[in-house]
């Protein structure tokens, strides 16, 4: 890596978009995040210059190919108006300036890059496995040019020594669990070191998405992350809806808004009952459940569907929800929660083990890229709700509170969880007094690019798409927040915590692992 | 345990019956479609297998093919031709052999 001068931007996102400009040129909006052209040999500079400045965030990077590979960085913007920008650079050789030493949030991403383009980072570090199996042959399909040389088998070497041992756990676990495999190294209670093998369920939706109609692409889209399905499939719709100029009309926009809200309670809900199981309450866990069962059935009451699959449609909404039934069954079902939560808040044992656990600090948070509850409770109020979409969309006219804590540890994640379920029920609320209804307005052809978000209960979603004329995906890429959120996950085991923690660390953070291998 | 154990065997009954009792938040779950086959007409099922997003819909000469198990209940034949399609309120749909999951609809209906 060559050593760039810190050239942190003003205070305003048009001043930052100024300072990138600076360094190539502009291009045509992406539906409301600009973006900047930035030729390779200035790339680290710019890269530099955007990870230095305060409350911006590296939220993705992703490849796509065409005569030339071409790399996009989007940035978030946290600052007074946020929103996002989007850097892009034709990398004309197979390597490109090595990015993840200036914003360590890129290193995963720099290792997929590797996996589905066979473009690198200049430097020649090993690269991580993170998505396509080990024993994939030839025969597994990438989004571009497979690598030269595989990934590194399994990970980045790393000495273990002294009395430290590797203990290795999973990919299969108990029953319900997704695959995922721990590399934990210990000296027997202490967390020494832990990573992650994230690749056993890797089902290539990014290359199914090719050739896709919109309509196709949302159906798969909504069960890349089955329990973020309205957060990622309004991610990629409203990517298209950007793509296309189309603004979805706004009591569609309010219906997707509800069930967004709705999701978020569940989950708040399940990783309450998670919490529960892994401290050992067996009581706290049924209760939980209990509220998450009942509010699975208002899902499904509201709805018809118990985990809001096909609410989401290009250009709208597809399903209104029943607004009687939410008015009348949605109070009783979070109050069974709230109950729930506060008599955990009042047993001892349970919040012992919350504090202290798991911590992680804003400045990891911020260099790591983190979203969602994980990196409110470190005080960050990054939230993709405050980034208005185009024609504003709903929560521009009702703006949510955003819950932070300061702490980073489990216990702040745990609160920040319940301060967003209190302002869920309420946005529901209000949303529905404003009206809702099931309409779609149709997408035009004639092509386009387009930058999509949304905020899941897990922390933002991200989805950009490009469509040819007859509005058929040539690529599209998906970033829940979950794709996000795991590389902090071994921060914070490894911060002063001991084996039994790690399954109350899980539950805090609450991410699935089909969203990091989609 | 053993007096529970021999309490069951004493009483013939070692649990309740499925379901031991019907469930009302049954009535708003999805549902893989039913058919009627004097309404479903070749135009109809070539519409349906094209709105279908998986594998569950297919045809073949005078038959509709419905793959219970590729289904997902999303709702979208139904849409396209809700003459012909209702909701069956069937979800509980195990089998122990594959191809019972797998439907054979006569298409009995005329194009208008």
């Amino acid at each position: 890596m060559t050593a760039v001068e810190p050239h942190a931007a003003g205070g305003t996102r048009d001043q930052l978009v100024d300072a990138l400009a600076a360094l190539g040129s502009r291009t045509a909006e992406h539906g409301g995040a600009p973006a900047v052209r930035i030729p390779v040999e200035a790339l680290e500079q710019a890269t530099q210059t955007a990870a230095s400045t305060p409350d911006v965030r590296l939220a993705d990077m992703f490849a796509a190919d065409g005569d030339a590979t071409v790399l996009r960085l989007v940035w978030a913007d946290q600052r007074d108006k946020p929103g996002y920008i989007v850097t892009e650079t034709e990398i004309g050789g197979g390597e490109y300036p090595p990015l993840s030493g200036i914003a360590p949030a890129a290193f995963v991403e720099e290792c997929e890059i590797y996996e589905q383009f066979g473009v690198r980072p200049a430097d020649g570090k090993p690269l991580n496995r993170v998505m396509l199996p080990p024993h994939d042959g030839a025969e597994l399909p990438t989004l571009g040019h497979r690598p030269a040389q595989p990934p590194a088998e399994a990970h980045a070497p790393h000495l273990v020594g002294g009395q430290a041992f590797e203990f290795p756990f999973g990919p299969v676990r108990q029953a319900g669990v997704e695959s995922l495999y721990y590399g934990l190294v210990t000296s027997g209670e202490e967390v020494v070191d832990l990573y992650l093998f994230t690749w056993h369920k890797h089902r290539g939706v990014e290359w199914r998405l090719r050739g896709k109609s919109m309509r196709e692409a949302i159906f798969l889209a909504e069960r890349a992350e089955g329990l973020s399905a309205v957060a990622v499939g309004w991610a990629l719709a409203a990517a298209a809806e950007a793509a296309a100029g189309v603004t979805p009309p706004p009591a569609a926009a309010r219906t997707r808004a509800v069930a967004l809200e709705l999701e978020r309670l569940y989950n708040h809900a399940a990783a309450t009952a998670a919490l529960c199981q892994a401290t050992g309450l067996s009581v706290g866990q049924a209760a939980a459940e209990i509220a998450l069962e009942r509010l699975l059935r208002v899902n499904a009451a509201a709805f018809g569907h118990r985990y809001l699959f096909g609410v989401v449609e290009p250009g709208g909404a597809g399903r209104a929800p029943d607004a009687e039934v939410l008015r009348r069954e949605l109070p009783g079902a979070y109050d069974e929660l709230r109950r729930t939560a506060d008599a955990l808040l009042s047993t001892n044992s349970f919040i012992d083990r919350l504090e202290a656990c798991g911590v992680l600090t804003a400045e990891q948070a911020r260099r790591l890229g983190l979203v969602g509850p994980v990196a409110r409770a470190t005080g960050l109020a990054t939230d993709a709700r405050r980034a208005p979409v185009a024609g504003g969309g709903p929560y521009t006219t009702t703006p949510p509170n955003v819950v932070t804590a300061t702490s980073g540890d489990v216990f702040a994640r745990f609160q920040v969880m319940l301060g967003e379920a209190a302002e869920s029920a309420q946005l529901i609320s209000r949303f529905l007094d404003e009206g809702t209804a099931a309409e779609c307005v149709p997408l035009p052809g004639g092509g386009g690019t387009g930058l999509g978000w949304a905020e899941s209960s897990r922390g933002e979603a991200l989805a950009w798409v490009t469509l040819d004329a007859g509005g058929r995906i040539t690529r599209a890429r998906l970033r829940p927040g979950s794709a996000r959120n795991w590389r902090g996950f071994d921060d914070a085991c490894r911060s002063r915590n001991v084996f039994t923690d790690i399954p109350i660390i899980e539950a805090s953070f609450w991410l699935t692992v089909a969203g990091i291998a989609r | 345990m053993p007096l529970w154990f021999a309490r069951g065997l004493r009483r013939g009954v070692v649990t309740t019956r499925y379901p031991a009792r019907s469930d009302p938040s049954a009535a708003s779950l999805p549902t893989p479609p039913a058919f009627r086959p004097r309404q479903l007409t070749v135009r109809a099922v070539d519409q349906m297998v094209a709105e279908c997003p998986g594998p569950a819909l297919s045809r073949a000469a005078g038959t509709l093919v419905f793959d219970a198990g590729a289904c997902t209940a999303c709702g979208r034949c139904a849409r396209v031709a809700p003459h012909a399609v209702t909701p069956s309120g069937e979800f509980e749909l195990a089998s122990t052999t594959r191809p019972a999951l797998i439907k054979l609809i006569p298409i009995l209906g005329e194009e208008r």
